[in-house]
């Protein structure tokens, strides 16, 4: 009897030792680390690119910001401060004899790139930094070449790059370039070239607080913490990013605690009707992203400028703000967004002038027929599954049927959408981004080297130059400013509104940071952020 | 003198000469749910026929600045998120789900009757290539199928129409084709052959009328399918381009509201469910009244 039960015992004991043995073998990330792991829902049905330079969807911006740093960095929550990154300070500038610039970057040696699939994790230096910043110059590898337009980067040592700039700019214009944002963020070279270009769009490396772990299309996108992050571990074990494009499923999410964080609806009803509630928290926080249209000027046509002011004329402005309404948007009179980057225009000074355009449809009806478009024409315009534009969109073609021009919606998925209309889809293109700085508004829908994002084919390359070689800072603004209103007295260009970002939390999610403006359009995830019990 | 007895012929009463079409309204009109259905149907086709005269506003005109009130005297299912008179657009939309129901259904089954009965008939090759061409697309369940049609033909009203009655073609043919095999081998049938009638007059003047019925009765519940795979299919984003009014949409566009204004979407829904409902009840009702099969 003894005999037996000792055999019973130790045969349940063998069993559970290898259960014990092959349990982690079906762990999740979460079961194997103590530390929760973030849901975050974004808005997109899938991701386009993890390719930080090519990156323009907000999805893919919120991955591609954990995983890689930048030389500078905004301050996590606070855009409004620049505070250095990987490297050790924020530079000054330096005149050379020569007539460029150049500013120099001293870089920390605790940065460590990821491991990938290919490499090994290895410290960050100054080859790496070179390697990023030439690509994100090349408009063959990078969506925003035109930024980096003349630049050059040079190793000095292991641990120092010197940026040449050939004419003088003011920190304003420079500092962000080398920000988390963009052609700012440094990717790792050995990854990028054992992985190749395409390779890397897949799985990106970086130095970030959080390491790419894997992507499901269509569904979720996996980070783990870097624990090696030169600023510390992250509290969070990783954060798991799910594509969602419906609004409804996304808050039906987080009501049953199955998300911890939403891209929520940008409406000012809908911010005050979670947070009535009470079971969780809408934050509204900048950046404001410019919502503009931008009219093709090469169009069959819209070529006509009669018919380009016909219109912005059949617009109204206070129609696409009450579809957000405020304190979620307020209305913009330049592409460059007023109250968000010096150089906008103000109302008075849109006014002023006579570039503050309102609904006019009597006169846009006159000027259909004076350019010969008496009975209207067709467009058909691609437009996202996303809420913010389709919703703008579909304002926007009540509005034109007023005038005779029949506007068919073909809704696609986000990034599709993104794709579509840098290949030229759209005469009239709505664009909703923030861009640093007016002159990276200006460079990249205005000018030549803006490429694929130049919709509205109107070019002021020379203009834009000189205003962003003007040192005087006053100086600078008024031309941008001047250049807004070209814009706007050819008819290329209107801005609508900006709409701040809204995100719907847990009560017990802790960002880590004050949300006051967070360009990367999400609330920003770091080694400091955090869910409380 | 012999009385010759009189014969008095009992007066003759009518016969009562009943139409077999009249016989069938009776039925119908016997049956109280089928009745109910029929009413709601033409209330339906009504509201459609004269929705410029009964929708209160222009089912377009947006008023972005009120967006989202709720009912009013003015607007008594309120407005949606641009500004638009719900009422009205389910009015219009009534237009869209009988124009889809029914245009489809028909070209479906004028199409699926057509090779049901020329496979049924002819048989041999014929039969084996188009009953397996059919049996490949029931393969497919209806909202697939118009999925793909759909995203193959882009969207609009007269391609929704044709991606619908695409799904509706292997139902018509399945049956026409198992009604065409048991009348084929019937004598009128053997009859016309025997006097030397031509091939299409068999098919159309002897097989076609009388599958018929069965064809009717299953037309009129499918009609019910058809609305609610157009709304289905809109709800997607696959039907009618936006901004024309269709329920399957309207939900759709409501369902981001649906804690705050659920009217948003529950009134096209009750909208979609009263006109299936109604599809469905008559056609229960014909097939009580024409299909032998189903026992009263």
């Amino acid at each position: 009897m003894t005999h037996r039960r000792t055999r019973t015992i130790s045969f349940l004991s063998v069993i559970l030792l290898a259960l014990t043995a092959i349990g982690p073998l079906f762990g999740s990330v979460s079961a194997q680390d103590d530390r929760p792991v973030l849901v975050h829902a974004t808005n997109s049905g899938d991701k386009a690119t993890f390719d930080p330079h090519l990156a323009s969807g907000t999805q893919d911006r919120t991955v591609v910001d954990m995983v890689f740093n930048g030389l500078l960095r905004f301050k996590p929550g606070d855009a409004s401060v620049i505070e250095a990154d990987l490297a050790t300070e924020v530079p000054e500038p330096v005149a050379e004899a020569d007539g460029t610039q150049s500013w120099t970057f001293a870089l920390r040696t605790d940065a460590t790139c990821h491991a990938s699939s290919a490499t090994e994790a290895y410290p960050l230096t100054a080859d790496d930094v070179v390697f990023s910043l030439q690509k994100s110059a090349n408009s063959d590898t990078s969506g925003v070449a035109g930024d980096y337009a003349g630049f050059e980067f040079v190793k000095v040592d292991d641990a120092t790059v010197k940026v040449v700039v050939p004419t003088p700019l003011g920190p304003a214009v420079f500092l962000p370039k080398f920000a988390n944002y963009g052609g700012g963020y440094i990717i790792c070279q050995q990854a990028y070239e054992a992985l190749g270009a395409d390779g890397f769009a897949n799985e990106p490396i970086g130095t970030g607080p959080f390491k790419f772990s894997s992507y499901t299309p269509q569904t979720s996108t996996t980070l783990v913490a870097n624990d090696d992050y030169f600023r510390g571990a992250p509290k969070l074990g990783g954060v798991e990013v799910r594509y969602i494009a419906d609004n409804t499923a996304r808050d039906l999410g987080l009501e049953s605690g199955e998300l911890d964080v939403i891209n929520g609806l940008p409406e000012a009803q809908y911010v005050e009707r979670i947070n009535q509630a009470g079971n969780q928290i809408a934050d509204v926080f900048g950046v404001g992203e410019a919502v503009w249209l931008n009219l093709d000027i090469t169009n069959e046509y819209l070529q006509d400028p009669l018919v380009r002011e016909a219109i912005i004329l059949a617009v109204s402005r206070e129609n696409h703000l009450a579809l957000a309404g405020e304190p979620v948007a307020q209305g913009i009179f330049s592409i460059v967004p007023t109250g968000i980057v010096p150089g906008a225009l103000t109302q008075e000074e849109a006014q002023a002038a006579e570039v503050d355009f309102s609904q006019d449809i009597e006169r846009a009806n006159e000027l259909m027929a004076e350019a010969g478009y008496a009975d209207g024409f067709s467009l058909t315009l691609v437009t996202s599954e996303q809420a913010a534009y389709q919703t703008q969109y579909t304002v926007l073609q009540e509005e034109l049927a007023q005038i005779g021009i029949d506007v068919e919606l073909e809704v696609v998925q986000h990034a599709v959408m993104h794709e579509q209309i840098r290949a030229g889809s759209n005469a009239i293109t709505i664009y909703i981004a923030y861009r640093p700085s007016a002159d990276t508004y200006l460079t990249q829908f205005f000018t030549s080297t803006g490429g694929s994002t130049n919709f509205s084919q109107f070019q002021l390359d020379d203009q834009v130059a000189a205003a962003r070689a003007e040192t005087d800072a006053e100086a600078q603004i008024e031309a941008w400013q001047q250049l807004n209103i070209e814009i706007l007295q050819n008819f290329a260009g209107f801005g609508l509104l900006y709409t701040n970002q809204v995100y719907v939390r847990q009560p017990n999610v802790d960002y880590g940071h004050e949300l006051i403006s967070v360009p990367q359009l999400y609330p920003g995830y770091n080694e400091t952020t955090t869910i409380t019990e | 003198m012999t009385a010759t007895p009189s014969v008095t012929m009992a007066p003759t009463a009518p016969i009562a000469v009943i139409s077999e079409r009249r016989r069938a309204w009776r039925a119908f009109a016997r049956n109280r749910s089928a009745v109910v259905g029929l009413m709601l149907v033409i209330l339906i086709i009504l509201v459609a026929v004269f929705a410029p005269v009964l929708a209160p506003h222009n089912p377009l005109t947006q008023s972005v600045p009120n967006r989202l009130e709720g009912p009013s005297r003015d607007y008594l299912l309120g407005r949606d998120a641009y500004g638009r008179d719900v009422l009205s657009r389910i009015i219009y939309g009534t237009r869209i789900a009988l124009q889809v129901g029914i245009f489809s259904v028909l070209l479906g089954g004028f199409a699926g009757t057509a090779i049901g009965v020329v496979a049924g008939y002819f048989g041999g090759k014929t039969e084996a290539v188009l009953m397996r061409l059919v049996d490949v697309l029931l393969a497919f369940p209806d909202l697939i199928m118009g999925l793909l049609v759909m995203a193959v033909l882009g969207p609009g009203l007269g391609k929704l129409i044709l991606a619908i009655a695409f799904t509706m073609i292997p139902r018509f043919a399945r049956i026409a084709y198992g009604q065409t095999l048991v009348l084929k081998e019937r004598e009128f049938v053997e009859a016309s052959h025997a006097l030397g009638q031509r091939t299409g007059v068999i098919l159309y003047r002897h097989i076609a009328p009388n599958i018929a019925g069965e064809l009717v009765v299953l037309a009129s519940l499918w009609t019910a399918s058809a609305i609610r795979l157009e709304a289905s299919l809109s709800f997607i984003g696959l039907g009618v381009p936006p901004p024309t009014p269709t329920w399957g949409q309207m939900i759709r566009e409501g369902t981001v509201y649906l804690s705050s204004l659920p009217l948003l979407s529950l009134a096209p829904g009750v909208a979609l469910l009263l006109t299936v409902f109604a599809f469905n009840l008559v056609g229960d009702g014909l097939r009580d009244v024409l299909d032998p099969r189903s026992g009263k």
